[in-house]
């Protein structure tokens, strides 16, 4: 069967284990050309294809980067929603156009979009409990929220799918490294910048003598964060395509140089701050340029909201509040004071020192985390593969049927799906609905919460595919079978629901059991869309720790006892079907059942 | 053999089917009913003989409605109950519905029992009472257990076809028919697919059927000594058409060539 996300699992799975950045950093000035979807083609062009702008390449592409972006632990318990099952579903409210700060303030609380696993200090789990979110942004717009009095709930995506979000009304604000442009500002309307960075140059610590400037590197080899700002900065600085080496995290770069790969590594300052400068064979050249500012993005037209925002931001950033979080995070520097934003009392640095090691791991947490999430990812199987199976019956029943008004759509339908990797299913549906929705004129009703979503396109996925096998099940039994039903006065509906159903269904249990056991597997790509199903929270507490093989292992042995189990529940009931004793039929005429599966 | 107490001597000799001007072909042009006409009678025993590919099965599938046919009609009491249609006509509702209650009225065993393996006895017996008849559960069992008893398979009612044997199974096939209680039974070659010893048991069933309930049927069968046994009337088919039709005596006295051929050693 299609195994879409296996190469990217693979990748996944051979990364660093220290890397608390899995993903690469999100928008970078340089990807800074323009609306959002040809950002994301732009920057993965950039990193897969070379000068190729092959559009259908860049998608599959963008969604695989997008996969690689790790899915963490939502911040449930800022929400104060913590009770009970992970907050695994996200709401999607939309008012008119400019009203959303009366609503936001109606409701009190503030729904922002935020990638978590974009890591420290932007926003990360937290690693003494997984269930928070901590980081520089977060504390900000808790900040931000306190002043507009509501609070702040921070909506796990990918980074990605952060504007699309906003724009669909699953949040009211994106607000995660986001490169404040004046292309970007075409599609959203941007805060006042809140932080002000610069590209900093990394070599290792022998060669600090040798490697003072990137003019020193000429005809070197430099490390960088995919499709990052320092990527154009190097093209303008003359560096050659060969000579810059992308890293699809933000530690890899790093490690590659310490490893004496590269001879240099460039990123924002921010990011070499906190991974650079934890390798004590590193040094990081003081001063910085090619200098961008982060902001935050609302849907254009809220005017109110902006205005509220700005008020706030504006307000933290001349008392010191801004300056005092920064501090706190070590990213402050001089150069905010251009922003306005003034150097705050002196803080104790945030400490985040657990975050280096299993040592000192609390484990009960962190099972008790991934069993909820395995719960999640049986929800999910146990909700789609029953609509699989019943939708891919109809499709099936329809790609029968002599009206080739029913048949083609059918067929169309099932060679589409087959044909289409799961995954860009899975990101396509998440993204068009909402604006499918809008379109055809149902409002918002199709702005579904990500678990939806990724129920429906495991299912519909999955459709096709039982589809085909219905359609084997119900050849393989005997065209007499048929007849003698018709020939006992039964209708063509009878005859497929008391007879030919039934047996095609013993035939085709164990392809379908197969099935069941590969979708729970599957499963795990709906993690790109932010539902927390067990891969997203293993690849989110092991980031926040550095300890991404060992929970990739813990994943793994869950998913293999549910497959297990999942697979002996099966071979249960094909034993029972083919146990001789009481038939599997209805026995009151009318029963909305087919009888395929044993009453007792 | 002796027929003493025919139920077919009925003096009335209500006439049930009749077929008129049947003619069928198949989608490649080829034709393989060629104008039948027929009348049976109630409690007649309608014996159909003839090589392979005469079209018997073919006559037996379109009385039931499981052929579609050109030309003709097909009459049971006397009223209209199907009628040919130029090829590739699509059944409306209506036509489609008749069909169903056709059937309903006309039993059909197979040669290949066709009973339904996920099913025991009982059940493939009660389907039809259940759901096509919409009897109560109890009174669709009390259906089943006796055409089992008529069949003489009561016991077996809980065992699944695959655990009976060949004869056993098509005597299930019979119950099965019976329990509609149709007012005509089509019997296509019952014991072409059973191994030679299980057949008699198989016509002793149909003979039971024939000499103790008046069952008005038509059977399609190789077998000279049964049909010469169970026959009021023996059509002798060829290509599509009735060649030879008459009393057992009659036909088997006939001097037509096909009819010679066949008889002959």
């Amino acid at each position: 069967m299609r195994r879409p996300g296996q190469p990217t699992r693979a990748r996944a799975s051979r990364r660093s284990p220290g890397s608390a950045r899995l993903r690469s950093r999100p928008w970078h000035p340089a990807r800074g050309r323009g609306r959002l979807p040809a950002d994301t083609l732009r920057r993965v062009k950039r990193r897969r294809l070379g000068s190729s702008r092959a559009l259908a390449s860049g998608i599959v592409a963008s969604v695989l980067v997008a996969f690689l972006g790790a899915r963490a632990a939502p911040p449930d318990v800022a929400s104060g929603e913590s009770a009970g099952l992970p907050p695994i579903v996200d709401r999607a409210p939309l008012a008119p156009p400019g009203t959303s700060l009366r609503r936001i303030q109606d409701e009190g609380v503030l729904r922002w979009g935020v990638d978590p696993a974009g890591g420290a200090p932007f926003a990360m789990p937290d690693p003494s409990d997984p269930r928070r979110l901590v980081g520089f942004e977060i504390e900000l717009v808790e900040r931000l929220c306190e002043h507009l009095g509501v609070r702040s709930e921070p909506v796990p995506a990918d980074w990605l799918a952060l504007i699309d979000n906003m724009k669909a009304g699953r949040t009211d604000l994106a607000l995660n490294g986001i490169e404040a442009s004046a292309e970007r500002a075409r599609v959203v309307d941007f805060t006042a910048p809140y932080y002000r960075y610069g590209e900093q140059l990394t070599v290792r610590a022998a060669d600090r003598e040798r490697y003072r400037s990137l003019d020193d590197l000429r005809g070197r080899r430099i490390s960088v964060l995919n499709g990052s700002a320092a990527v154009e900065v190097l093209q303008r600085a003359g560096f050659r395509e060969s000579e810059i080496v992308q890293y699809d995290d933000s530690l890899a770069p790093y490690v590659e140089l310490a490893n004496g790969r590269v001879d240099g590594s460039l990123a924002e300052s921010i990011i070499a701050g906190y991974y650079a400068a934890s390798m004590p064979e590193l040094y990081s050249i003081p001063r910085t340029f090619a200098p961008g500012e982060y902001a935050g993005a609302v849907r254009k037209g809220e005017h109110e909201l902006l205005a509220a925002l700005d008020a706030a931001l504006a307000r933290m950033k001349a008392d010191g509040e801004l300056g005092r979080i920064y501090q706190r995070w070590g990213i402050w520097s001089a150069e905010q004071e251009q922003l306005g934003i003034v150097r705050g009392p002196d803080a104790e640095k945030v400490a985040l020192a657990s975050a280096a090691s299993t040592s000192g791991l609390a484990w009960g947490p962190v099972l008790r985390e991934l069993a909820v999430a395995t719960g999640a990812t049986v929800l999910l199987t146990a909700i789609a593969m029953p609509l699989a199976i019943v939708a891919g019956l109809g499709l099936a029943l329809m790609d029968r049927s002599r009206r080739s008004a029913l048949a083609w759509p059918a067929r169309l339908y099932i060679q589409g799906v087959r044909g289409t990797p799961l995954l860009v299913q899975i990101f396509l549906v998440y993204y068009t609905l909402p604006v499918l929705g809008k379109t055809i004129g149902f409002g918002d009703a199709l702005v579904w919460p990500a678990f939806a979503v990724g129920i429906l396109c495991l299912a519909g996925n999955y459709a096709a595919y039982e589809a085909e096998i219905h359609r084997a099940g119900l050849e393989a039994v005997p065209k007499g079978q048929r007849e003698a039903a018709l020939a006992l006065g039964m209708t063509s509906r009878q005859s497929l629901r008391l007879i030919e159903l039934p047996q095609s269904f013993r035939i085709i249990l164990p392809p379908i059991l197969n099935d069941l056991v590969a979708m729970i597997k599957d499963t795990s790509l709906v993690y790109v869309i932010g539902v927390r199903e067990l891969t997203a929270v293993a690849l989110g507490l092991g980031k926040a720790r550095l300890i991404v093989p060992q929970m990739l292992v813990v994943a793994a042995v869950f998913y293999l006892v549910v497959s297990v189990l999942a697979d002996a529940l099966g071979r249960r009931l094909e034993a029972r079907l083919r146990r001789r004793g009481t038939p599997s039929v209805p026995l009151e005429p009318g029963h909305p059942h087919s009888g395929a599966l044993p009453a007792q | 053999m002796s027929q003493p107490t025919r139920a077919s001597t009925d003096p009335q000799h209500e006439l049930l089917l009749e077929v008129e001007g049947l003619r069928k072909r198949w989608p490649d042009g080829r034709l393989v009913l060629d104008g039948i006409d027929l009348t049976v009678s109630r409690a007649d025993v309608v014996v159909i003989l003839g090589p392979n590919g005469s079209g018997k099965s073919t006559l037996l599938r379109c009385l039931n409605g499981l052929e579609d046919y050109q030309e003709g009609r097909l009459r049971l009491r006397g009223v209209e109950v199907s009628r040919g249609h130029p090829a590739g006509h699509v059944a409306t509702r209506s036509e489609q519905a008749a069909l169903v209650a056709l059937r309903q009225r006309v039993g059909m065993v197979f040669q290949q029992l066709h009973l339904f393996p996920h099913l025991d006895a009982l059940h493939n017996v009660m389907l039809g009472p259940l759901h096509v008849q919409r009897r109560t559960r109890a009174a669709a069992r009390e259906v089943a257990v006796a055409a089992l008893r008529k069949v003489g398979l009561e016991a077996e009612a809980g065992q699944l076809p695959g655990e009976l044997s060949g004869g056993q199974q098509q005597r299930v096939a019979i119950a099965r028919a019976l329990a509609m209680s149709p007012e005509i039974l089509l019997f296509d070659e019952p014991t072409s697919a059973l191994d030679p010893l299980l057949v008699r048991e198989v016509f002793k069933v149909i003979r039971r059927l024939v000499y103790e309930d008046a069952m008005t049927m038509l059977l399609i069968t190789h077998d000279l000594d049964f049909a010469r046994d169970v026959a009021d009337r023996i059509l002798w088919m060829d290509a599509g058409r009735i060649v030879v039709s008459g009393t057992p005596e009659e036909v088997f006295r006939s001097a037509h060539p096909l009819v010679k051929r066949f008889l002959e050693p």
